[in-house]
């Protein structure tokens, strides 16, 4: 891809923006449409147009497969960490108004954080897929190395 | 500690399968694992006496160990009929272990630890049979019993063993869940118990042809009481060793058939019920069939082992036709039948099995002019075919004079003909085996010129090779016994009347 | 605390699983991921049983998740038959990841055994949910968790034998047809009922049983469950998928996912939708029983064909699904506790079956039919839980097939169907040649000669032993699981669960 200059530079500049987006999406799914399956597979486009025009293992360098591997378990034990949060904190599991005083509040912050989580998993796993199946012939080479 | 009922009741059941255990952990130690053995037996044994003695005393020996399914309990209750079959059927495991020993070594047979620790687990089955409190119970050991002596078929592990323990396998399976699970699931539906009560827990609760339906599912279901035409799993059977022979045919196996169907008849139907519904009728006539056919049979046999597997098919028909019969004396008759036949049988067996371990023949025809070189052994097996004929002074001459008696109170004359005849067809069965023995030349000796006067048909000690002495005397012994049983046998048929109600 | 811990045990059961997984995808050691998973299960199972106990003594029980109250918010609401199925699951959870622990250590290479983990956790969260929820979609989303995870964990069979790869494909593909069936069903009740939450359905159903929508939403989802169940025509993804996935994959899901499934066709059949709707006038028996019949022999005869022991279990397990789908359709309450009781008793012994075929892979590397020469002497331990559980799948006395049968066949004859009695005990004939083939070749032929194989470690043996003593136990001692089977026969049949107040919050 290193010739194709326009590709380069217009996905440099979209890159951002797209991220940008996903987070609107993702903290927008509290008032309007939106929310963390949306915003993570928007956020996770961008990184993968990255990937697509800069090469795998551009992308790999910030965004390896350990990485992402947990990052998705972070984002997954977020939610099911507010659920068991909101059980500590004397409600039922998920019950968001046991997260602050103000039980509307608490709704907030709860369907933030869950929302949260999803989007964070939802973009690793993305990516996780997408470079699984991009990196399948480096993978298979280094089986036939080995 | 106090010997309590209970507790006798525990111990028959367990010390067979304590002894399984000592069995297979003294495996690599020949002695020690044939002592065990024999201190099982004998233990078994004693058990079961005091048992015996418990109840002459009028004691009622009863225990319920747990809830199988919800009001369906694992129970046992000592009663005559089952005494009957467990002092058998430990009686006769002393003998066969003794005998077992002396076989299997002077064989050198493979597997003897799987051998001797299967033979515990299926006297311990036999011994559940025998005191079962219930079908259900009554089941459970059959099919224990079952899977138990298949290894002890297949023990030579060669094709045709293995051939003819899956035809044993086969049949004993498929007629135990095709057939008996079908009727006691029936049992359970109609009567709301399978407990055995005297007189039956099924009259008043089902009526029409499906009483003589229900009957034939059990007739049949008991596969090892091998009535015709579920009969070929016990030749096939004949590939094992001479001592399963003699576990399958006197000691447990079939016993657990035949006594299985008298407890059934007795028990869960009742002898009035059967002999009021005429559900039993047919049963006479397949019965009858069974034993003229398989003497008949028996009779084209030239192999000595297969030849007495069809005695014994015919032999076990004697039982369920007195079970036919619905009457007090056939159910006396058939319970004699049990012990004089287990008795007579495991002398021919185990005769056969001592002429395999000195001449290694197996073909009666091979077996000329032997009698005189093993006089012990024939002479026994002369005693067993004359109780297996039905002669005085053994034991067999009762079980068939108490049948033929059922037969004339119910005024089968046709029956009477039959029982007769399958007599006859003993004779021309046995008989033969025992004159060529005696009378005929031995097969070497027809082409030697012998000295003047000299007698073929003299015993001579200078020349006499009888098998190792493990396997001489445990058939002489039983041969004893058999006659002893002649004696016996009122005091056997006083023990039972009150199951039969006289 | 202990208050607190009941008080939450319905989500707890699901909860901890699924926070146990990233856990172990987070801190990627192998023994690590195995501790926690093991120690999750484990709890799991006490909680199970906690719960079973509950139940048994105080009825059902309804908890809501978040702050919104059923019918509007997610409900899981437990009695005897959800109670029993967790119990089922968690144990058997329980007993593979012991068994986990050196299997997966061979079957599995070591950077991927933490995501294995992960994805054995995601099932049994699945599974459990499934069992636990009274919500018709919230079953969907979980039904989808535990079929995907285990798409995953199939094909990860893949390090030993390509073909887990196409196995899990094809489970893959059925798998999603029939959560589709059912979210179509789901969607078509929605629309006429304006209600997810099960007992909230089956109140709405009754009114609206002749429009045409709810036949037709009774149809895809009993046809997308009878997928999952593995139901006799539909089948096909279970003998490759059960082959080819590892040892502990194929345990767990044999005696764990076609028994959730089997649960929640019932949970539709009985409870939301009736008896007497689904049998009267949709004359459901005529399908279940002859469908019922036919997986009971043919899935058995083609059992007796295989080569492979695996693959012969599989076929069996098709056969006894047909069991439990025969048990269903007698429509009375003997069948269906039949169904119940053989849910669990064949996880039992499918559980144990299959451990005891993992054991002879470990030390032998195959499980083909050949590789069992001569075990009988080389693998005593093994061998002999394989006979037990053998025995237990053909319905021999004091074991747990024994019940199962014979509540199978009382409830035929109290049905006064005495040819299908017949035919029960027939095909259980069946299972005497399939298992004994294997039988016979593992004790009557010798050994390939200059094989050595020793019996499997104890870290094998004992959890295969746990299941097979289990079948003995709950096959001599069968009164508490019959108890157990009747009451939940009834309360499907008797009580759909109308009125029940939430189980107060903390």
């Amino acid at each position: 891809m290193t010739h194709y200059l326009i590709l380069r530079v217009i996905a440099k500049l979209m890159v951002g923006p797209i991220m940008l987006f996903a987070l609107y999406v993702q903290f927008h799914g509290d008032f309007g449409p939106g929310g963390g399956f949306q915003a993570g597979v928007i956020f996770a486009a961008a990184l993968i147009l990255y990937g697509l025009v800069f090469d795998l293992t551009a992308l790999r360098r910030f965004a390896s497969l350990e990485l992402l591997c947990s990052v998705m378990a972070l984002g997954w034990l977020l939610y099911v960490g507010v659920g068991f949060a909101t059980m500590l904190l004397g409600g039922r599991f998920l019950d968001y108004d046991f997260l602050a005083a103000d039980p509307v509040a608490g709704q907030h912050i709860g369907i933030l954080l869950i929302e949260l989580g999803v989007g964070i998993t939802v973009a690793a796993t993305m990516l996780i897929i997408f470079e699984v199946y991009a990196g399948r012939k480096i993978a298979t080479e280094g089986e036939d190395d080995a | 500690m106090m010997m309590t009922p209970e507790l006798a009741l525990i111990l028959s059941l367990a010390i067979p399968a304590i002894g399984a255990l000592g069995i297979a952990v003294t495996g690599a130690r020949p002695n020690l694992r044939e002592a065990v053995t024999l201190l099982t037996a004998g233990a078994l044994f004693a058990v079961v006496l005091w048992l015996l003695q418990h109840h002459l005393e009028g004691g009622v020996a009863t225990l319920t160990v747990l809830n199988l399914l919800p009001n369906l309990p694992i129970a046992f209750t000592v009663e005559p009929l089952g005494l009957v079959f467990a002092l058998v059927a430990s009686g006769l495991w002393i003998v066969t272990s003794v005998y077992s020993i002396g076989y299997m070594r002077g064989n050198d047979e493979a597997n003897q630890t799987r051998f001797y620790v299967c033979f515990a687990i299926a006297l311990a089955s036999a011994v559940g049979i025998a005191f079962a409190g219930n079908m259900l119970t009554l089941f459970l050991f059959y099919e224990i019993l079952t899977i138990s002596t298949y290894p002890l078929v297949a023990h030579k592990e060669t094709p045709e063993a293995k051939a003819g323990a899956r035809i044993y396998l086969g049949i004993l399976l498929t007629t135990s869940i095709l057939f008996l699970l079908t009727a006691l699931i029936w049992t359970w539906f109609e009567a709301g118990t399978l407990n055995f009560r005297l007189g039956g827990i099924l009259a008043g609760q089902i009526e029409g042809p499906a009483v003589a339906i229900l009957f034939a599912l059990y007739m049949f279901g008991i596969g090892k009481a091998a009535l015709l035409p579920f009969h070929g799993w016990l030749p096939a059977a004949m590939v094992a060793p001479t001592p399963v022979s003699a576990l399958l045919h006197a000691v447990a196996v079939v016993k657990a058939g035949v006594f299985t169907v008298l407890k059934v008849a007795v028990y869960i139907f009742g002898v009035d019920f059967l002999a009021e519904s005429g559900a039993a009728d047919w049963l006479l006539w397949v019965a009858a069939f069974t034993l003229i056919a398989t003497s008949v049979i028996a009779v084209t046999k030239d192999n000595l082992k297969a030849r007495l597997a069809y005695s014994t098919v015919s032999q076990l028909a004697y039982v369920t036709l007195g079970v036919g019969l619905a009457t007090s004396m056939g159910i006396v008759g058939g319970t004699m039948q049990i012990v004089a036949h287990a008795l007579g049988k495991i002398t021919l067996f185990m005769c056969a099995g001592a002429i395999y371990v000195a001449t290694h023949k197996t073909e009666i025809s091979q077996m000329r002019g032997l009698g005189r070189l093993m006089p012990f052994t024939f002479g026994a097996f002369l005693l067993g075919s004359f109780s297996i004929i039905g002669l005085p002074p053994t034991g067999g001459a009762w079980s068939k004079w108490y049948l033929v008696m059922g037969a004339a109170d119910t005024s089968q004359l046709v029956m009477i003909g039959v029982l007769m005849g399958s007599s006859l067809l003993a004779i021309a069965y046995l008989i033969p085996v025992v004159a060529r023995g005696f009378f005929l030349p031995l097969s070497d000796q027809e082409d030697r010129p012998q000295p003047p006067g000299y007698e073929i048909s003299t015993i001579r000690w200078s020349e006499m090779r009888e098998a190792p002495i493990w396997c001489v005397v445990p058939p002489c012994l039983t041969a004893v016994l058999s006659v002893l049983v002649y004696f016996a046998a009122p005091t056997i048929a006083a023990f039972i009347s009150p199951i039969v109600g006289q | 605390m202990i208050a607190a811990l009941k008080a939450h045990l319905p989500i707890l059961l699901v909860a901890v699983p699924l926070f146990a997984a990233p856990l172990c995808a987070l801190f990627r050691h192998p023994l690590f991921a195995w501790t926690v998973s093991m120690l999750v299960t484990a709890a799991a199972f006490a909680g199970s049983l906690c719960l079973l106990a509950m139940v048994m003594a105080g009825g059902p029980l309804s908890y809501y998740l978040g702050g919104w109250a059923p019918p509007w918010g997610i409900e899981f609401r437990l009695d005897a038959v959800n109670a029993i199925i967790l119990v089922i699951v968690a144990g058997v959870g329980a007993v593979t990841m012991a068994y986990a622990r050196a299997s997966v250590g061979q079957e599995i290479s070591r950077a991927a055994q933490p995501l294995f983990y992960t994805a054995m956790l995601l099932c049994l969260a699945g599974l459990m949910g499934v069992a636990a929820t009274g919500d018709a979609f919230n079953l969907f989303v979980f039904l989808e968790i535990s079929s995907l995870s285990s798409y995953v964990i199939i094909a990860m069979g893949a390090e030993r034998d390509k073909r887990a790869l196409t196995s899990a494909y094809t489970y893959l593909m059925m798998g999603t047809i029939g959560a589709t069936f059912y979210v179509i069903g789901i969607g078509l009740i929605y629309t006429v009922t304006g209600t997810l939450n099960m007992a909230d359905m089956a109140a709405r159903i009754g009114e609206l049983e002749q429009t045409r929508t709810i036949p037709v939403a009774f149809a895809f989802i009993l046809v997308g469950l009878a997928l999952k169940l593995a139901m006799y025509p539909l089948h096909l993804w279970l003998p490759n998928a059960y082959t080819y996935a590892p040892t502990v994959v194929t345990a767990f899901l044999a005696a764990t996912s076609t028994k959730v499934a089997g649960y929640a066709s019932l949970r539709f059949i009985y409870t939301v939708f009736a008896a007497d709707f689904a049998f009267e006038e949709r004359t459901l028996l005529f399908l279940f029983l002859p469908l019922g019949l036919v997986a009971m022999f043919a899935s058995s005869a083609v059992a007796i064909f295989q080569s492979d022991v695996k693959r012969l279990l599989a076929y069996s397990s098709i056969a006894q699904v047909g069991y439990m789908v025969l048990g269903v359709s007698y429509g009375n309450v003997t069948g269906l506790s039949a169904t119940i009781l053989h849910l669990f008793n064949h996880a039992l012994m499918k559980g144990g079956l299959f451990l005891a075929v993992g054991c002879v892979i470990f030390r032998t590397g195959s499980h083909s039919i050949d590789a069992f020469r001569g075990l009988g002497r080389q693998m005593p331990w093994t061998m002999a839980a394989f006979v037990i559980g053998g025995l237990a799948l053909i319905g021999l006395p004091a074991t747990v097939g024994f019940v199962s049968k014979w509540y199978l066949v009382l409830g035929a004859f109290e049905r006064g169907w005495w040819p299908v009695a017949l035919l029960i005990v027939a095909s259980s004939l069946l299972a005497v040649i399939y298992i004994w083939r294997v039988v016979e070749i593992a004790y009557l032929q010798p050994a390939p000669a200059g094989v050595a194989v020793k019996e499997a470690p104890l870290s094998l043996l004992l959890p295969c032993w746990v299941l097979i003593l289990a079948c003995v136990v709950f096959g001599v001692y069968a009164d508490p699981t019959v108890t157990i089977a009747e009451t939940a026969a009834q309360s499907l049949f008797f009580d759909p669960g109308a009125g029940l107040p939430p189980m107060d919050g903390p």
